[in-house]
């Protein structure tokens, strides 16, 4: 029998990838994701989780090819750096019909989607990709 | 304080599926410990890997092999950090050195990236950015570099055609190095054209999965004898290494607080020669924007006019072929990167031969920049 | 006894991007035009790679909790109604509720009776919220309906979600003033626990199954509260063609201009557990303070509900808070039958 994703590590992110949950600095403002165990930014270690806003705008995005094992049945791979005001972040896009139509300052939303799956047995991760606006 | 280079030794980089680890690291230490002279005074080894054991299923390497090159008994110690292993590696050798832990400390870098089959090194790889949501994506290896590009080529208005000329620059570079992996030329129209990684990333901006070993014998002043170059200054700095941390990632943080460290304790002027960290394209490109060798977003333009070239204007950018051509067995860069440079400034080095080269910087960072090294090489 | 009363307070749906024409699918498989025509569908709609029943299942009741204007932890009871979730053990509902913001004080579980399972959990949740044992639950259904490839349930199985946030009465957009559920073991269409297509009688499934027990619930429910069809706007049925809903309904009494805008089958295929669902989604999206719905869901093995629902000034605040059934019927892109078959795993590879 063979488990090749971690239960553990997964399930301890869990809020901060369904959620969206960032932190924000209570020294300086600066807000970041995924929290860190001190601000990246100041140092201070005053820091408090919100929710971070679920659309935002593309700033920059690639088509991957190059894909780890384990992930070709979602090749290609959308990946992109948004701008979600409040911070940025980067997150696999979904829902692109092809590279082509992958746009700087395209409107984003947050869903939930699949990402890694081990095999047959193993556990599946869910994880918020990012969309092009429904409405 | 400086420290002096006695000896070097290098491998070819290929796919060497009939040389193991180390075998390979074997191969560079005899050479190194040769040129220096023999293995007397060595007391101590620093092995640098990255994903040896992911590669080699073997921990603790450097113990083992200070045994298996018959250097039984002298300390070692295994230094990590993600492709600027090497570099860091160095600077541990340094620091052993400066405190008098150590009077000759050789330092072997030694990677295999073709152990596996790509798509699980694809994942190995991917280890080497930051992993507390990533490492749930699949985003393979080139994915964020990918995104750092468009944003470079979008910010700034440059065209694929103008950052094509640095690939080519390496593989020219690399066609006369014979211990690059790739040495043959290509024109920047192929640069294009060829496999697309993570757009718009091809496979000719990407380095190739090599494996290779480099050593060096370093030693302090009073343990020299007869050394072929001197390590004057290493400093480093950890940074965002993430494009979406940062507030201008089109500059490397870690790279511009150790080049800022670096440049109050030595001189870096007048650079005869660099070796950067060429993972990429792109990396290459912020690289020498980071270190002011290039006006912000005018890097590539700067490349495409030969002024990194031989016989160009500026420092001899990547003679060795870079990351790209000579190759990037990830522990071991930095540690080729300071074998060619002290190569370079005894004039011995076999392939591109800067003239009169009496000064190099050498440069290595981790993925995106979550760590930045710098060193200076000169002439004793 | 006066049967209690519960509010649909939130709806939503969710239909993936693709759309497999059926025509490809004839074409792969050998069937001639006239097979496949009968069913009154156009194209099917086709989970992606990274979907699936689970994160389908999380939009639609992410839509449905907008609608309802209430914070999620108010939600103290989950069903997730589906004949094709991701784990047959480890429940969907924790993971959507832990997604959503609902867990930990609440109960959850999967549901099973094949395209009805979700209704069940609804018919659950009127009881739950009347008597106050809850404030709030949450019915999903969802599926990424299977077949076996080359079978004649290939043109219609599709993939899709809907959900319904159901409390009181109070403040609610919809009124589900009665319901009644009608079963009986009729082994009309089943799936054995390892297999992974189910097995059906052909013509066993319309009469003796479909008809049989839709029939039943919408009389029964009709009689006990001295209606008849043409009391109601709308009448919604179980769609897994576009032809069999408006059979039952025409037989019923009831006319097209009460099923059309009910029926989604027609442009997307059967979504199983989001079938009757979806058209009660898409209804509410459109319908009117007053108006009345006669909403008959049915599930193989065999099963029908039948509801009676009216419709509240509230449903006017509550269209425009998430994206409407037509906003995802809107939002389509082909695809051939081998993305559809590798989007399905129904292609054989060792992964």
């Amino acid at each position: 029998m063979s488990m090749d994703l971690s239960i553990s590590r997964f399930w301890r992110k869990k809020e901060i990838i369904y959620k969206l949950s960032g932190a924000k600095c209570k020294s300086c403002g600066k807000v970041h994701y995924p929290p860190k165990n001190a601000c990246p930014y100041c140092g201070s270690r005053e820091i408090e989780l919100i929710e971070l806003p679920r659309k935002g705008k593309l700033i920059s995005y690639t088509t991957i090819y190059a894909i780890p094992e384990g992930a070709r049945h979602q090749s290609p791979i959308y990946y992109g750096l948004i701008d979600l005001g409040v911070t940025k972040i980067t997150a696999e896009l979904t829902d692109i019909v092809n590279a082509n139509s992958l746009k700087k300052d395209m409107e984003v939303e947050a869903t939930l989607r699949k990402t890694q799956e081990d095999r047959d047995a193993g556990l599946i991760y869910y994880v918020l990709k990012f969309r092009p606006v429904l409405v | 304080m400086v420290v002096y280079v006695e000896g070097v030794g290098m491998t070819k980089i290929d796919r060497h599926y009939d040389y193991s680890l180390k075998d390979l690291a074997a191969n560079a230490a005899f050479a190194a410990i040769e040129q220096a002279g023999g293995i007397d005074g060595i007391d101590y080894l620093v092995f640098s890997s990255s994903l040896s054991p992911l590669q080699d299923n073997q921990l603790d390497t450097a113990s083992y092999l200070a045994t298996s090159l018959g250097l039984r008994g002298i300390k070692a110690l295994n230094v990590e950090a993600g492709e600027a292993s090497g570099l860091a590696a160095i600077s541990v050798a340094k620091s052993l050195l400066e405190s008098h832990q150590a009077d000759k400390v050789l330092v072997i870098g030694a990677e295999k990236l073709n152990e596996f089959v790509s798509s699980k090194v694809y994942k190995q790889l991917q280890m080497l950015y930051d992993g507390d949501t990533k490492s749930f994506y699949n985003i393979g290896y080139a994915g964020d570099a990918a995104i750092l590009m468009r944003l470079y080529m979008d910010t700034y208005n440059v065209d694929r055609e103008v950052m094509s000329y640095w690939p080519a620059l390496m593989h020219s570079n690399a066609k006369e190095n014979p211990y690059a992996m790739l040495n043959f030329a290509i024109k920047p129209d192929k640069v294009a054209k060829s496999q697309i990684l993570a757009d718009p990333i091809t496979l000719l901006d990407s380095y190739p999965l090599g494996d290779g070993a480099a050593a060096i014998v370093l030693s302090n002043k009073d343990m020299s004898t007869s050394p072929i170059a001197k390590i004057s200054a290493v400093e480093s700095s950890t940074g965002y290494g993430s494009i979406e941390l940062s507030d201008d990632p089109l500059l490397f943080d870690s790279l511009s607080e150790a080049y800022r460290r670096i440049s109050n304790i030595a001189d870096t002027s007048n650079l005869d020669f660099i070796e950067i960290h060429d993972s990429f394209t792109i990396t290459a490109m912020v690289i020498l924007e980071t270190l002011g060798l290039a006006k912000r977003g005018k890097a590539a333009e700067l490349v495409s006019t030969g002024y990194f070239s031989p016989g160009g204007k500026g420092p001899l950018a990547n003679p060795s072929g870079g990351l790209k051509a000579r190759g990037h067995p990830l522990g071991a860069t930095g540690v080729y990167q300071i074998a060619e440079s002290s190569l370079q400034i005894a004039n011995k080095f076999p392939g591109i031969k800067v003239n009169n080269a009496k000064k190099g910087l050498v440069v290595s960072l981790n993925g995106l920049g979550s760590s930045s090294y710098v060193a200076l090489v000169e002439g004793v | 006894m006066v049967s209690p009363k519960a509010g649909i307070h939130g709806w939503g749906a969710y239909i993936p991007i693709y759309r497999l024409p059926l025509a490809d699918i004839a074409k792969i498989w050998g069937w001639h035009p006239d097979q496949y025509k009968g069913l009154a569908v156009e194209s099917k709609a086709v989970a992606g790679p990274d979907e699936d029943s689970l994160t389908m299942g999380y939009e639609a009741a992410y839509n449905a909790i907008k609608r309802s204007k209430i914070e999620p932890k108010k939600i103290s009871a989950i069903f997730f109604g589906t004949e094709s979730k991701p784990y047959a053990v480890k429940p969907s509902a924790t993971i959507i509720g832990e997604a959503l913001g609902i867990t930990p004080f609440t109960m959850a579980s999967d549901l099973e009776f094949a395209c009805r399972a979700a209704s069940e959990g609804m018919r659950s949740l009127i009881g739950m919220a009347s008597s106050g044992l809850i404030d709030y639950g949450l019915a999903i259904g969802s599926d990424t309906a299977q077949a076996n490839p080359g079978d004649v349930l290939e043109f219609t199985a599709a993939s899709g979600a809907a959900a319904f946030v159901i409390g009181r009465t109070n403040n609610a957009s919809a009124i589900i003033e009665d319901s009644v559920t009608f079963v009986t073991d009729t082994p009309d269409f089943w799936r054995r626990a390892s297999q992974p297509y189910p097995l059906h009688g052909e013509g066993f499934t319309g009469e003796p199954a479909y008809f049989y027990h839709i029939e039943n619930a919408v009389k029964a429910l009709l009689e006990r509260n001295g209606l008849k069809p043409s009391d109601f706007d709308y009448a919604i049925f179980h769609q897994p063609n576009g032809k069999f809903p408006v059979k039952i309904g025409q037989d019923l009494g009831f006319n097209m201009d009460q099923m059309k805008d009910g029926l989604v089958t027609p442009m997307i295929g059967n979504t199983y557990n989001a079938s009757a669902l979806m058209g009660l989604a898409r209804v509410l999206d459109k319908a009117k303070p007053g108006q009345k719905i006669l909403l008959a869901p049915f599930g193989s093995g065999a099963g029908s509900d039948a509801y009676f629902i009216t419709v509240t000034d509230e449903v006017e605040n509550r269209k425009q808070l998430a994206p409407t059934v037509e906003d995802y019927l809107n939002r389509k892109v082909l695809i051939d039958y081998a993305s559809y078959a590798k989007s399905r795993s129904i292609i054989h590879v060792i992964k």
